[in-house]
């Protein structure tokens, strides 16, 4: 077993851990309260190449992998600096496209999201459907070469920064509701949205969508047949799940980072708090859990990239569950640690709550993780 | 143009260094390695030259086995190639000893700028430029906070402690640097994946028509005879205010000559 990340693979980590910081937490926490984008973050880091190494070469991107993203979405977080819509655009889209687009999806949008200069957002959570996807209601009607698309979508991220969105809808193929994928632009008529008020310290924004008979050409369905859109919906769950799992290790990993800063000065009782084994060993059970679901993000990200799908999938599904519990510890342990001042936004933790609160639910819900664990590792009967 | 850019590995500034028990020089195993900071800035004001007006960038380095990582990195920044002055006789060698071995390679490469940090990190000697200068029979601009280049001459704002100097030399010539001069770039992800692939030429003492004990432990002018770490700083002066800590905050700055 190697452990190691190649040179190159270091290399990126020092850059984009650098780059972030040069941002930092404030700028983040900035950009959200002020209702603002990280926008310059993000161009700095598309320009470098950075959003899309995943993305093809012959299509301007990196021709890494899921390694190499996980690596840029770990250290920007670690920075402080999370961007969730690295999960969506490049992770998602990025690999739907490259693996499943046809060859005019493939050059007109994989350019755009190898430099970050366009973005790709990710629509399949409907209100009345839930963690249940066989309820999609979102359909999509032939009408002559067209379609025209119906229903309703919730929690969607990023739609006001993005150019499209990638939706999750269904089409009646052979007498049956099958799900079809399609690019709509955010400014199609019938496309409306709103936004929804969140709890969450963050610069990307969740919305309500509806679309209300929204026409599109034949060229937005993904693969350019109905056939192409499950396995290029399972394509982009595995990037989904890798991702968003190495964004909370680098959230765990910026919390540890100050809250054991913190208690290596702060003294209260004459010594520094962390000789306190009640402040200190929390900081450890943290630390263990985090390097835990580091390596099982490593596992996850290096099947994924040696074309190990079904492998990948338990991984991916083991390194989100592991993640996000580990960031929700960190980030709890770490305003523990700091007293009063762990609730100020002087100190840059608290900052943090919703957002790690929110990765126990989504993109999948931990239950529904168990779920999978439980029918397909440990061979239990399907409960729902 | 052709540009040679000297880049130097060192101990990383942010963790703590050490001198050898046994020998007195910088402990190059123990703290991570890096490029020299400065040497980044030169790298950058290198690479604008060449995007201005055309030509080549090769960095030089002298180092150990281990340089080479950092040389990898260095190029990932965007330099052409680099020239890599390897021997097993060099560690230990003293500035002249070093500007000897910096001159011959630089004279193979026959450079229109060479360009270089105003300090390492770990040596702070300040006069390898002056050095290479002497033996080259080119003109040393150190210092610089701009750079500017025009036919066969290269202008310099130096820095200075009151202001800056202008100055003009012909060309070739060696300029160093300070970090006021730019904002080194972060290396793209096609620069990493480009710079595995850049051509790094190794050259030994023998390729230069160095003897080996010109150089090194060896052929050293000077040495580090003996090494002690500076005592801790002490206590200081510690004001608890009573309602009169403005006032005694004051008068301690103006017995220490601040005010
Ligand atoms: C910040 C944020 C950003 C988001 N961004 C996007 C986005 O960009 N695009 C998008 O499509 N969606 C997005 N979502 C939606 C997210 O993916 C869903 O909220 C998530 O999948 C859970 O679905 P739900 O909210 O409908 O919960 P429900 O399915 O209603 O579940 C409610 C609770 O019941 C539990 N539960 C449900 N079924 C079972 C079962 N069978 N067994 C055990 N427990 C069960 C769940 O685990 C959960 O705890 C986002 C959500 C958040 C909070």
């Amino acid at each position: 077993m190697d452990f190691d990340h190649t040179p190159e693979q270091e290399q990126l980590r020092d850059a984009v851990r650098a780059l972030g910081r040069r941002y930092g937490h404030p700028y983040f926490v900035a950009k959200a309260k002020a209702g603002e984008h990280t926008t310059e973050l993000w161009a700095e880091a598309g320009r470098l190449g950075y959003l899309g190494v995943n993305i093809p070469a012959a299509y301007g991107g990196g021709g890494g992998g899921i390694t190499e993203l996980a690596i840029v979405g770990e250290e920007l977080a670690a920075a402080g600096c999370p961007l969730l819509l690295l999960v969506v655009s490049p992770a998602i889209a990025g690999t739907i496209l490259a693996r499943h687009g046809t060859g005019d999806q493939r050059d007109r949008f994989l350019p755009g999201l190898a430099t970050g200069a366009e973005k790709i957002v990710f629509a399949i959570t409907e209100p009345e459907a839930g963690s249940n996807f066989h309820r999609l209601a979102t359909v999509a009607r032939r009408d002559g070469t067209d379609w025209l698309l119906s229903g309703r979508k919730c929690f969607i991220s990023g739609v006001d920064e993005a150019q499209h969105v990638l939706v999750v809808a269904r089409v009646e193929a052979s007498g049956r509701l099958r799900p079809a994928l399609f690019l709509v632009p955010t400014d199609a008529p019938g496309l409306t949205r709103s936004p929804l008020a969140m709890e969450i310290v963050s610069p990307e924004r969740q919305w309500l969508l509806y679309f209300d008979d929204v026409r599109l050409p034949a060229g937005a369905l993904i693969g350019g047949d109905p056939q192409a859109s499950l396995p290029a919906l399972f394509a982009g769950l595995n990037p989904e799940r890798i991702t968003v799992a190495a964004m909370g290790a680098g959230t765990a990993r910026y919390a540890l980072d100050r809250a054991s800063a913190y208690a290596a000065t702060r003294s209260v009782w004459g010594r520094p708090i962390g000789a306190h084994q009640g402040v200190a060993h929390p900081l450890a059970h943290a630390a263990i859990q985090l390097e835990l679901a580091r390596l099982m993000i490593g596992k996850a990200a290096a099947l994924y990239d040696a074309g190990r799908d079904l492998e990948a999938g338990v991984a991916a599904n083991l390194a989100k569950y592991a993640s996000s519990e580990a960031a929700t510890l960190a980030v709890d342990t770490a305003i523990q640690v700091h007293g009063g001042n762990g609730m100020t936004t002087e100190y840059g933790v608290a900052t943090l709550l919703g957002g790690v609160r929110a990765g126990r639910l989504a993109p999948i819900s931990r239950e529904m993780i168990l779920n999978f664990v439980a029918q397909h590792v440990l061979g239990q009967e399907k409960s729902y | 143009m052709k540009i040679v850019v000297l880049v130097k590995q060192v101990p990383d500034s942010g963790v703590e260094r050490t001198l050898r028990v046994d020998d007195n020089t910088v402990d190059r195993g123990s703290a991570g390695n890096v490029i020299n900071e400065m040497d980044e800035y030169a790298i950058e004001e290198a690479l604008r030259l060449r995007e201005a007006h055309g030509g080549e960038v090769t960095l030089l380095t002298m180092g150990p086995e281990k340089a080479a990582e950092s040389i990898r990195k260095a190029l990932s920044m965007g330099p052409d190639g680099a020239v890599h002055v390897l021997d097993d006789a060099l560690p230990g060698s003293c500035a002249p000893a070093t500007s000897k071995v910096l001159a011959a390679a630089l004279t193979t490469l026959e450079p229109d700028l060479v360009l270089c940090g105003s300090e390492s990190t770990d040596g702070r000697v300040q006069v390898i430029p002056h050095m290479l200068a002497e033996r080259l029979g080119i003109a040393a601009l150190t210092g610089a906070r701009k750079l500017t280049v025009d036919a066969d001459a290269v202008t310099i704002e130096r820095q200075t402690e009151e202001g800056y100097e202008v100055i003009r030399a012909a060309t070739p010539a060696i300029v160093s640097v300070w970090d006021t001069i730019n904002e080194p770039r972060y290396p793209s992800f096609k620069g990493i994946k480009a710079a595995k692939k850049k051509p790094v030429r190794t050259l030994s003492l023998a390729d230069l028509g160095i003897a080996a004990d010109e150089v090194g432990t060896a052929g050293a002018t000077s040495e580090v005879v003996s090494h002690s770490r500076r005592p801790p700083r002490s206590g200081g002066a510690k004001i608890t205010d009573e309602g009169d800590g403005g006032v005694r905050l004051v008068e301690f700055l103006a017995t220490e000559k601040f005010v």
